[in-house]
């Protein structure tokens, strides 16, 4: 639901990109982008909303390639440390809430265009 | 042809995250803390903002920045209670976006101590986007079902408080207190909660001592 939103800062970024080094329209092939388990991101939506919001745009035709990592976290009170499920911010092995110590990124890692 | 790769490792929210940290600096500055009010519509987000205009006044000055997607009925209501409210209509936008409240902070009076905001009614966008605030409140009514934190974990996992409203609802519902208190423990067993009515008072005091503290951690020294 809240792809669309996110998905707009995505394209600014995009866009931005490519104007600032010059890149023509239809050059941008992939858009690598790294969005952590934590964000709950739902793929199909966000390709969906980056095709929509790409459109009549210098970035348009592109792919949208997403990395999801785990969402882990670490125990302050016993140490344990490994991956979690959302909902559940609970340790395993002594039921303390945890810190989140990855899959929390949202960040566009890479452009892949067409080398002239 | 071949293709190249440009790393360019850059925040999605890149934009966004600058107007935040700009109304972070803003705050700083004037020693203001600012709070984020998320939940459904409906949930008692208003309701809850005018009983801590009653429950508040006299000893924390605070304005409002109101947030839906249309009529500026939310600020003339918190208006009506003496309290400084400045509307933003986000038209189609789910959330307050973060250029937005920083716009807004110039036209808010001076002599303040905090600035609450009550973000537009929904449980999921509002909580993906920093608007530069000291803490989110996650608020829940009780009418909304104790399952709810483990469904939308997102915001609750955020929040720097949690408030379950409409408690004086609760003779007439199936809501169990206690499931509800636990499935917001697994998800954030810090923050501190606080169940009450807007509609009777009770448990409101609760939450204006702790916003109080959180506003002025000196003068309660």
């Amino acid at each position: 639901m809240h792809e669309v939103s996110i998905c707009q800062g995505l394209v600014k970024v995009v866009l931005d990109e490519l104007t600032q080094r010059a890149i023509g329209a239809g050059r941008l092939k992939r858009v690598r982008v790294v969005a952590g388990q934590l964000h709950q991101l739902v793929p199909d939506s966000l390709t969906f909303a980056y095709e929509l919001l790409t459109r009549d745009t210098p970035a348009a035709g592109s792919q949208l390639d997403l990395r999801m990592p785990p969402l882990l976290a670490q125990c302050p009170g016993c140490g344990w440390n490994g991956a979690i499920e959302p909902p559940v911010f609970l340790c395993e092995a002594c039921g303390a809430g945890v810190e989140i110590t990855g899959g929390d990124e949202l960040f566009v890692e890479a452009l892949e265009i067409d080398d002239l | 042809m071949s293709t190249a790769q440009i790393h360019i490792h850059r925040a999605v929210m890149d934009d966004s995250l600058r107007e935040a940290a700009a109304t972070r600096a803003w705050l700083a500055e004037r020693r203001l803390k600012m709070f984020n009010f998320i939940g459904s519509p409906g949930a008692g987000k208003t309701a809850l903002l005018e009983a801590l205009a009653d429950a508040l006044a006299g000893r924390l000055k605070f304005a409002v920045i109101e947030g839906d997607c249309a009529t500026a009925r939310d600020a003339e209501r918190v208006a009506a209670r003496g309290i400084s409210a400045i509307q933003i209509v986000t038209g189609d936008g789910c959330h307050l976006p973060a250029a937005a409240v920083h716009q807004a902070l110039a036209d808010l009076p001076g002599g303040m101590d905090c600035i609450l905001v009550e973000n537009v009614g929904n449980l999921v966008c509002p909580a993906a986007f920093d608007i530069g605030e000291t803490a989110k409140i996650a608020v829940l009514s009780v009418t909304e079902g104790e399952d709810k934190p483990l469904k939308y974990p997102g915001l609750f996992r955020k929040a720097g408080a949690l408030v379950l409203t409409k408690t004086d609802l609760l003779p007439h519902l199936r809501f169990n207190m206690d499931t509800c208190r636990q499935a917001i423990r697994q998800i954030n067993s810090a923050a501190p909660l606080f169940e009450l009515s807007a509609k009777t008072g009770t448990g409101v005091a609760a939450l204006a001592d702790w916003l109080q503290a959180q506003t002025n951690p000196i003068l309660q020294a």
